[in-house]
């Protein structure tokens, strides 16, 4: 598996506009779109959950050549909180219920679109590093925060 | 939402990473960011789904080597 290219992302961007999947970049990926110079491994949706999204996220994935079994589709239109997809040309990790983040409508909310991308607010990225825990995201945070002062300023 | 905080509070040496990446374009700053990597057991299943997050986290605790980072400290 090589490296996320950019030409993928615009795949996503595209297939899932097609079929009117709503979602966000989150994670480390989202805070990449908005400027954050760091490195990471693969691509993080903050997706809504709602049968029809489930639906509209499991045709843009097949779309995209993710090879999806029934009873791995089932999965994803259901809701699950979180799926870790391996099975097509590139990582992807589906998050219905992201750490941090009350619900997909107000993080929609106040969202940020970078290229056509609609990305989550920076807060959000870092709340929802918070609340994970994690070693690696404790790593990370405070330049994701010092990033965070740089961008808002940028933004005034 | 939080308060926004001064550039100058800002490490120096962070506030030029920022600075230089605000300069690339998007293209370019994606083909810096994303590395791969082999990631033991969590690259070798093709699909994982979790009914929780908390179930993801706890399933990353107990199976990830530690190095990995998953784990909450």
């Amino acid at each position: 598996m090589a490296a996320f290219e950019y030409r993928q992302a615009e795949e996503i961007r595209d297939a899932f506009s097609r079929h009117g999947v709503r979602y966000l970049f989150l994670g480390k990926s989202g805070a990449i779109l908005l400027g954050f110079p760091d490195t990471t491994q693969d691509a993080d949706l903050f997706v809504e959950k709602s049968p029809e999204n489930g639906a509209a996220i499991v045709a843009a994935l097949r779309d995209l050549g993710f090879d999806l079994a029934e009873a791995q589709a089932a999965q994803i239109e259901r809701g699950k909180d979180f799926v870790q997809l391996k099975n097509g040309p590139f990582d992807l990790d589906l998050i219905f219920a992201p750490d941090g983040i009350e619900d997909f409508s107000l993080a929609w909310r106040r969202h940020v679109e970078v290229a056509g991308f609609p990305v989550c607010h920076i807060d959000d990225i870092i709340a929802s590093k918070e609340a994970t825990g994690r070693a690696k995201d404790r790593e990370s945070l405070p330049r994701l925060k010092a990033f965070r002062d740089y961008w808002l300023e940028q933004q005034e | 939402m939080g308060e926004t905080g001064a550039k100058s509070e800002i490490p120096q040496e962070w506030l030029e990473e920022f600075e230089a990446a605000s300069k690339r374009d998007l293209r370019t700053r994606f083909r810096y960011a994303f590395i791969h990597t082999y990631k033991p057991v969590l690259d070798d299943e093709p699909f994982r789904a979790f009914d929780t997050t908390a179930d993801y986290r706890r399933w990353c605790e107990e199976n990830l080597p530690s190095w990995l980072g998953y784990g909450r400290v």
